[in-house]
């Protein structure tokens, strides 16, 4: 299901934080995420959205990706934070889902690539009910900086019945 | 029926089953009802015992009984409960394990081998029907007689000994009526057809063997083929296979004709192509349509009065536009394929039932999206089962009722205002409206004092509860699986409808939107978003005054044309677009009708005329009310296609198109 390069564990749970591997950075809201690499499929300029009705907020619509109709989630809504207008420095992430295909993903700026290793990679403490930890493979921690590694096929996963539902 | 279900300890129940089905098929049982009987055969096995893997493969080998095959398949079956285990395995005889082996020697070569026999093998089948009403047509016969000779040799070259074999026998045969030894009469064109079958299932099987599935064991049926051929060779012309005598008659008259008797172009040579392939290379050729309208419309272009450069721009258009033509062309086949198929089924339906029918075939060549045809081909196959088991009388009846003997059943397709229509007609005995309305009432769907009128009454077969199979498997018979007819037609956001008049026949009429095709679109703007209403669907559009617009508790809600009224559905709410025109006086109003319901969509304005390319919005959107998909516009954003019958719906109004004004 998830592409993890795997370093570490051999009985590693689901969630345990053995992600090892090369990640996209992003920022979202002041924060930093970051996404398996192989996950993504290109990253494009933000452009004009073609609004879908009758869906929730976070789903923006959709775009013509070369001829390709594919749906575009604003990560900023979906997490909670304030809608904000586009910059010149926001993109969408064009990444693969299971189930799904491909998605954009609308984020504020993308970073970097990084090579994270798996010890420097710990799991989501466990914030509570407010806080839903479950699509977050691990936090890593880089220099000074900690960025949340998203487990996309979760966070979108979840997207399924609610697009495939939406009226 | 046992409520716990047969499992292997008992055994000799299953077969105590089988011999009652054996007893009645002796006794002259319809194949539909044998077919029934293995469905609730399988059933009956307990799907937890060791006997569950075999329930599968009977209801498998039911769905597959046809007409003429009732005999082997009671015998598969049998073969199946009496050694289970053994035949879960291996069956009894394995056919010539050659043909495997030298598949898998090289899989490349044999699943060329696969995809262009079974195309011979199709070709072959369509030809014969063709033959048989004109046995005379000399270039039919070769036309029949090469492919045969194509498959034997590249069986031959792949050492697929067995089907080299069958396909040679059958050549040999032809090769004598090529050469005036041999009359071609309705049992040669039997053999020929039962040689396709065999063929077919050996070369379809063929992958699935060499990964190591157990296949259909053919080594009975290709001994008896075998056998048929050399003795009609050795005979000359002998009665039918497994069907004496009493068939024939029916097969003289059941022929199938075509108003223009057109043939299929010789020279019509084609590719196959993966159609993921061809999907990618339409999309980019949508692309390079839409870059090239971007760079004929870009300001610096425009104010240029280079002459040179304005001719080679417009070189651009004229090559880009006929590129597009010629690729919007590739998704498109005829339907003549899906109609050869029913001429197959109509002919064995005819013998087999002893109801002597002639198929009359128009608008074969009717071109539709290809994924349409892919999904027509079952529905109408249920279809014409029903038309011929239920629609169409005995022969005697029909003297009786004062009608020709030969029974006429019409299958035709052509477009019509934006869709496409097929249309399946019987000159039978109609639908039998008190008969439907006691099941109905019998099944729960009605009240027993309902009243109703006799439409609606005809209308409960597609009603899910109407059929009297409990099971998905059903292939069709006994009035059943028109649910099943219906909702294939509204996955492809078709519609069905019935006209019957007792005595004289029923027809069903298919009507498919375009809508996985290309449609002709008018695109209308509110506010940033942009969206295509296809043509077929608009009515007209105005710029309604205030004496047109009617309000109800203060609000705009219906707008008068010619003294009708019409529900308005401001289109800007119901989608929540924020910046659309709000004042109906200064927006544009377009009538849609769908299903004959009218519905006024305001927008803020008409844009132009169209012709779009549908696409899904894919998986994660399923379905969204009142769109229908996206089109990619001509600067490369997409607008929403809007969809009328959607659109009432959402608006929960709209008013009857014919009838009086409110």
């Amino acid at each position: 299901m998830e592409t993890r390069v795997g370093i570490a564990g051999t009985d590693a749970a689901r969630h345990q934080p053995d992600a090892g591997g090369k990640y996209l950075t992003f920022a979202l809201g002041g924060e930093e995420y970051g996404l398996p690499v192989l996950k993504v499929r290109e990253i494009i300029k933000a452009m004009d959205i073609t609004h879908v009705p009758q869906v929730p907020g976070h789903v923006r619509g959709v775009i013509n990706l070369r001829g390709r109709v594919i749906p575009v989630i604003d990560l900023r809504l979906k997490f909670g934070f304030m809608a904000q207008e586009n910059t010149d420095h926001t993109c969408i992430i064009v990444v693969d889902v299971v189930h799904l295909g491909m998605i954009g993903v609308v984020v504020d700026s993308v970073s970097e690539v990084l090579n994270i290793s798996g010890s420097d990679i710990d799991q989501a403490p466990d914030f509570g009910d407010h806080v839903t930890t479950d699509y977050i493979l691990g936090l890593a921690k880089v220099k000074s900086s900690v960025k949340i590694l998203l487990d996309l096929d979760r966070v979108l996963g979840a997207e399924a019945p609610v697009l495939a539902e939406s009226f | 029926m046992t409520s716990r279900g047969i499992n292997g300890s008992d055994r000799e129940q299953a077969e105590r089953m089988l011999d009652r089905i054996q007893t009645a098929v002796d006794e002259g049982m319809p194949f539909d009802e044998v077919r029934a009987a293995l469905f609730d055969l399988s059933a009956a096995i307990d799907r937890d015992s060791d006997l569950a893997p075999i329930a599968d493969r009977i209801s498998v080998l039911a769905a597959a009984l046809g007409a003429d095959s009732v005999h082997e398949v009671i015998s598969m079956v049998r073969a199946l409960v009496v050694s289970p285990a053994g035949a879960a395995e291996a069956p009894p005889e394995p056919p010539p394990p050659d043909d495997v082996a030298a598949y898998a020697a090289d899989q490349e070569l044999g699943a060329m081998f696969v995809a262009e026999g079974l195309d011979h093998l199709a070709t072959i089948e369509s030809t014969i029907l063709q033959l048989e009403t004109a046995p005379d047509d000399v270039k039919l016969l070769n036309d029949v007689f090469r492919p045969f000779h194509t498959v034997k040799g590249n069986a031959g070259v792949l050492g697929l000994m067995s089907i080299q074999e069958v396909a040679h026998k059958l050549e040999t045969l032809l090769d004598r009526v090529r050469s005036g030894h041999h009359a071609m009469g309705p049992a040669e064109v039997d053999v020929v057809l039962k040689g396709v079958d065999l063929l077919t299932l050996m070369i379809r099987e063929l992958p699935a063997r060499a990964a190591g599935q157990v296949g259909t064991d053919v080594t009975r049926r290709r001994a008896d083929l075998l056998d048929v051929v050399t003795s009609l060779i050795e005979n000359g012309p002998s009665p039918a296979v497994h069907e004496p005598a009493a068939a024939a008659p029916a097969v003289a008259a059941s022929g199938v004709s075509s108003p223009k008797a057109d043939r299929r172009d010789d020279n019509q040579s084609t590719v196959k192509v993966n159609t993921r392939k061809l999907d990618a290379l339409l999309d980019m050729v949508g692309e390079l349509v839409i870059a090239q309208s971007i760079l004929a419309e870009d300001p610096v272009l425009v104010r240029s009065r280079d002459e040179r450069l304005n001719d080679r721009l417009a070189q651009l258009k004229r090559i880009t536009s006929e590129l597009q033509r010629n690729a919007m062309a590739m998704r498109m086949v005829p339907i003549r394929q899906t109609f050869q198929k029913m001429a197959r089924l109509v002919r064995d339906m005819s013998r087999q039932s002893d109801k002597p029918i002639s198929l009359v075939l128009s608008g074969e060549d009717t071109e539709l999206d290809r994924k349409v045809v892919e999904h027509l081909t079952d529905p109408l196959m249920h279809m014409i089962r029903n038309c011929i088991d239920h629609g169409i009388e005995l022969a005697p009846d029909r003297a009786a009722a004062g009608k020709p003997i030969t029974a006429e059943l019409r299958l035709s397709a052509f477009h019509q205002a934006g869709s496409i229509v097929v249309v399946i007609g019987d000159d039978g005995a109609g639908l039998n409206t008190e008969k439907i309305r006691t099941v109905a009432i019998q099944r729960g769907l009605i009240a027993e004092d309902a009243v109703m009128s006799p439409d609606a009454i005809h209308q409960l077969i597609f009603h899910a509860g109407f059929s009297t199979a409990d099971r998905v498997t059903e292939i069709s018979g006994r009035g059943v699986g028109m649910d099943v007819v219906r909702r294939n037609v509204e996955a492809l956001r078709g519609r069905i409808d019935i006209q019957t008049a007792a005595g004289r026949g029923t027809t069903f009429t298919i009507r498919l939107p375009l809508t996985l095709a290309i449609v002709d679109g008018l695109v209308l703007r509110v506010g940033a978003e942009r969206f295509v209403i296809p043509t077929f669907a608009v009515r007209e559009s105005l710029r309604p005054s205030a004496e047109q617009v009617h309000a109800l508790q203060g609000r705009a809600r219906m707008v008068r044309v010619r003294e009708k009224l019409i529900p308005l559905l401001h289109l800007g709410e119901a989608f929540g677009i924020p910046d659309a025109c709000p004042r109906i006086l200064e927006a544009t109003v377009v009538i849609i009708e769908d299903a004959d319901r009218l519905l006024a969509l305001v927008v803020d304005e008409l844009i132009g005329k169209y012709e779009v390319v549908i696409k899904s919005l894919g998986d994660a959107f399923g379905n969204v009310r009142g769109v229908a998909g996206g089109a990619i516009l001509g600067d490369g954003r997409i607008g929403l296609i809007l969809d009328a019958g959607g659109l009432l719906a959402l608006s929960g109004a709209g008013v009857d198109a014919v009838g009086t004004a409110a």
